[in-house]
């Protein structure tokens, strides 16, 4: 059970509107990439089959909706989350300004028994825009800011090329791994050794 | 009552999650030990908890996500049975005899997804089946998160292009109706669910409605990711099929909520070929929808778009975007009688924005919409709607932030008008506004007729509107904003003399009328420019004949003469003495000796009669001593009258230490060696006097309590006998220095006084220096070497 449990990893992703959530997860699991905004709604994910240490997991990656208007349904989908991954856009000091608050406000929702060891990782994304002549927020002060986080890893990624999303993922993924499950260990009232029948019958038939 | 509410909310869900955890105990069980037959009754029972009707939408959401993390591992589980050899078509079929129709559902979406994984049927064909069975759920909330379950179960099994379960050529269609087919169904069920229950739960079902509205709206997210979904195909099938939904539900809600998915989730390449489309559905949605957050959403959005880089406008222009939206805004308004005005004016101004940035070089559609905006504003009055008042606010700066420069403001000919309708306060924060543009963006306003007109945008800052409000108003933002209108007034400037003057004429047509509060922070800066003006002319042309030259020296002077009397009913004489002042100096330069008599009689006639108090007139005099002392434009006449005077007012000073100062300040009137004026008996006349009146504040203070307050004014008056004893002045003997000294060394020893740091350092210094001199030799060194010290 142990390890059926442990095959599965999840990962959520969160950021300000527009900083590219969609379009790093797009990359990693298709290699696609579109330069057109689309707005996500809600939350939802895709998988991907990842080798750690010759052994095979399904990452699980959730994608959300950077616009609060489209979060409706709230954050139970946090739940049993292994991982965090923080996205901003280096062209936009604001998103990189709200990662504090993506922070705080996941632990809160999500509530891990440990917070101060829980797995972040952030990255930040669009480093190809205008050569790089356009970005505002420098290396050095998003590393500082990961640091002071309790040394949070931190990769400079560019979902339309490509480039270093397969090594953050791997990241991800590792560091997901690492993270404790709660164990939701659940012992019955009494163990029915015939295979207790409880039906509960309640409302229509559907 | 709503607290108990929420506490039995939370005991359903606790029991709702117990009786999930107690089944997936036994499921998992029964996975590990390969039983599919209890692994699937277990399943089916841990999936019974969904069935429940007491839970709110994010309750529900909370206990249905549960289930699902306990799906995934069923799916791991089927997956594994499949690759051992047991059919997935058994197991599609097996699921099938759970009893109730909802775990049933879950279960057959969950083998589906291992179904179409396996590649043993075509996606399409398990894709189409499994909608089909969701149709068995028509409980609203049940039905909406089975069918978005659904929805997540497939999102990456689509039979999209390039996708490993593409089918035949018709596979994007077959993506494309599996997802409209879903959205529709979840629409309907979603509409319906506003007519279950009492009428008076109406408020709590809408609530609940909306926190269910992503469920809805995340199939239209999933269109945009379909792969594809190509422009023509969008444009063909999606966007009409998902606005027919829209407009045929005839829900409120709804129509807001999906106008609003539509226009965020589609690219906006798609928005802009599909605009009458999109726009044409508008005035099909209830009366009750607010199309304007809807459109100006739109626009926003493809403002950014706009805005984000110049390659993409050709697309604009080739739909005109312009005229479509306009037209859309126009017909809505028109249609919508008692649009409030905050609605019509944040449609005006969405469509301002979006006009600035696609069509920048286009200002005759900028002020068409102004112009439509006042239209629809005109009969109202001012408005005092604090939502409308922030949307013209809104409206009008956004012109000024991207062109970032007034000129092309001031060229919008119904920007003024739009300012009429805010409220005296609002009026006058955009004036401010406006005015700290042109500040940080060192606009340039270089013509009379342009002065006029941003006067005319700015009254509000430059005249009394309401001289209630004036009062009202904080002593320290009245003094920083008018402080900005200095600054803004010194920024006016034109090369052209001619225009220049006919600028500094319009402005001080409009100061004049600020009140005696603003007077004081405007004419300064004005009396200024125009110094500065005249200084220009004074190094242009010496040669121009006075009379053809359209502006003087001349004329100027007599128009500050003008401006600056306006300073004396305020009343703020010290001022208005201080630029008197001025203006005498600057005609001195100009060589008009009559001009500058005239300015030095007006502030001579302040000084009299206006500057009452003490400490004030202290301050004037030597203002006036020192500006006389530069004076070289007065004949012996007039520079004796005026000296004369200067004299006298010095030794009317109320206390005995201001009279001896000036008066010894005043010395310097009759010896100034750049303009040849030598006059040694009247220096020493002066000293002999500020002497006297030394003793006689030393007497004083000796009769009142033997202080020695006088001692300093000795010595000042000793560094003065030695400046003159240096220029060679006859009348300055060594004995009268001689005796001075010995004078100020016996006060400073008397035992009666106290003793003075201060006057013991300016004397040692004053010593210092004589023996300095001493030591330099030469002319100036015999001169010193006989003063014993």
């Amino acid at each position: 059970m142990a390890s059926r449990r442990r095959m599965l990893l999840k990962v959520i992703i969160l950021g300000d509107s527009g900083v590219g959530k969609t379009s790093l997860m797009n990359q990693y699991v298709n290699r696609k990439f579109s330069n057109q905004y689309k707005a996500t709604i809600g939350a939802d994910f895709l998988t991907k089959e990842v080798q750690i240490d010759d052994r095979l997991f399904t990452l699980q990656i959730w994608d959300t909706a950077g616009q609060e208007r489209f979060q409706s349904l709230g954050v139970a989908f946090y739940r049993g989350a292994d991982c965090c991954v923080l996205v901003y856009d280096v062209n936009v000091q604001k998103s990189f300004e709200n990662l504090n608050n993506w922070r705080e406000e996941f632990l809160i929702q999500a509530s891990p028994s440990d917070p101060e060891n829980f797995p972040f990782v952030v990255l930040g994304n669009k480093i190809d825009v205008d050569g790089g002549n356009s970005r505002v927020v420098s290396e050095k002060k998003a590393k500082a800011w990961c640091a002071s986080k309790g040394n949070i890893p931190y990769f400079e990624t560019s979902a339309k090329e490509g480039f270093n999303v397969e090594a953050a993922f791997e990241c991800i993924a590792k560091n997901a791994l690492k993270n404790e499950p709660e164990e939701d260990i659940y012992l019955p009232d009494t163990i029915d050794v015939g295979g207790g029948q409880q039906q509960r019958s309640t409302g229509c038939e559907c | 009552m709503i607290s108990d509410g929420l506490e039995d909310e939370e005991k359903w869900l606790a029991a709702g999650v117990a009786g999930l955890q107690q089944n997936s105990f036994y499921m998992h069980r029964a996975l590990d030990s390969n039983n599919l037959k209890d692994a699937l009754k277990y399943s089916a029972q841990m999936l019974s908890e969904l069935r429940t009707s007491r839970l709110s939408p994010q309750k529900y959401y909370e206990l249905y996500m549960r289930a699902f993390d306990e799906l995934r591992k069923l799916e791991m589980f089927f997956r594994e049975e499949n690759r051992r050899g047991c059919s997935v078509v058994e197991l599609y079929e097996l699921v099938q005899h759970a009893g109730n129709i909802l775990p049933r559902s879950y279960l057959l979406c969950t083998v589906g997804s291992v179904y179409i994984k396996s590649k043993e049927a075509p996606a399409k064909d398990i894709l189409k089946d499994l909608v089909e069975m969701c149709r068995g759920i028509q409980h609203p909330l049940r039905g909406l998160f089975l069918r978005s379950y659904l929805s997540q179960v497939s999102r990456d099994k689509l039979p999209d292009i390039g996708s490993e379960y593409e089918g035949d050529e018709n596979t994007v269609m077959d993506a494309i109706e599996f997802v409209l087919q879903n959205f529709t169904e979840m629409n309907k069920l979603w509409v319906r669910m506003q007519h279950q229950g009492p009428t008076r739960e109406k408020e709590k079902r809408e609530k609940e409605r909306s926190e269910l509205r992503d469920l809805v709206g995340k199939n239209l997210h999933v269109l945009s990711q379909i792969e594809g979904v190509d422009l023509d195909i969008y444009r063909e099938t999606v966007l009409p099929r998902v606005l027919e939904q829209v407009v045929n539900c005839k829900d409120e809600l709804a129509q807001c909520y999906l106008m609003d998915c539509i226009i965020q989730v589609f690219p906006d390449e798609y928005h802009l070929q599909t605009l009458e489309t999109l726009l044409g559905a508008c005035p099909q949605l209830q009366g009750t929808v607010d199309i304007k957050t809807v459109l100006a959403g739109l626009m926003e959005r493809l403002s950014n778009y706009a805005a984000s880089s110049a390659e993409v406008l050709p697309q604009f222009f080739q739909v005109e975007a312009f005229a479509k939206l306009n037209n859309a805004i126009d017909k809505v308004i028109e249609a919508q009688d008692e649009m409030p005005v905050d609605a019509v004016v944040t449609l005006y101004s969405s469509l301002l924005k979006f006009t600035i940035h696609v069509h920048s070089d286009r200002l005759d559609y900028v002020d068409r919409i102004l112009g439509a905006c006042v239209k629809k504003l005109s009969g109202k009055g001012k408005l005092s709607d604090s939502k409308a008042t922030k949307q013209i606010v809104a409206l009008l700066s956004a012109p000024l932030e991207k062109y970032k420069d007034i000129d092309t403001v001031l060229k919008l000919s119904n920007y003024p008008h739009v300012m009429e309708y805010l409220d005296d306060v609002t009026n006058k924060e955009m004036a401010n506004v406006i005015v700290q543009s042109i500040i940080k963006n060192k606009s340039c306003i270089s013509t009379a007729d342009k002065v006029e007109s941003l006067f005319g945008l700015i009254k509000g800052l430059i005249n009394n509107l309401d001289s209630k409000l004036l009062e009202e108003l904080d002593e320290e933002d009245f003094q920083e904003e008018q402080n900005y209108v200095a600054r803004l007034i010194q920024m006016l400037h034109n090369d052209n003399p001619e225009e220049m003057f006919k600028m500094i004429c319009t402005i001080k047509n409009h100061i004049l009328t600020g009140g005696t509060k603003r007077l004081p922070f405007t004419v300064p800066p004005l009396i200024f420019n125009s110094l500065q003006l005249v200084r220009q002319l004074q190094s242009q042309d010496e040669n121009a004949t006075e009379d053809e030259a359209p502006v003087t020296p001349k004329k100027i002077f007599q128009m500050l003469n003008q401006t600056i009397e306006a300073l004396i009913s305020v009343p703020v004489p010290e001022l208005a003495l201080w630029l008197y002042l001025q203006c005498a100096e600057a005609a001195n330069d100009c060589d008009l000796e009559p001009v500058a008599y005239e300015f030095f009689t007006q502030a001579y006639i302040l000084y009299e009669e206006e500057v009452t108090d003490s400490k004030a007139q202290v301050t004037a005099i030597h203002l006036i001593i020192g500006t006389l002392q530069r004076m070289h434009v007065f004949g012996i006449e007039n520079r004796d009258t005026l000296t004369h005077k200067a004299t006298g007012y010095s030794a009317k000073l109320l206390k005995k230490p201001d009279q001896c100062r000036a008066v010894y300040a005043c010395s310097h009137l009759f010896w100034v060696d750049d303009h040849d004026i030598k006059d040694g008996e009247r220096v020493m006349l002066c000293l002999k006097r500020a002497l006297r009146i030394a003793n006689a504040a030393q007497q004083m203070a000796n009769a009142a309590r033997g202080s020695s307050g006088s001692v300093i004014l000795f010595i000042e008056i000793l560094n003065k006998y030695l400046y003159f004893y240096e220029k060679g002045l006859s009348q300055i003997t060594l004995a009268s220095v001689q005796s001075l000294i010995e004078l100020i060394t016996n006060e400073m020893q008397n035992e009666n006084s106290a003793s003075d740091p201060a006057a013991e350092a300016f004397f040692a210094s004053t010593l210092r220096y004589i023996q300095f001199q001493k030591n330099k030799g030469g002319a100036v060194g015999e001169k010193y070497e006989p003063i014993k010290v």
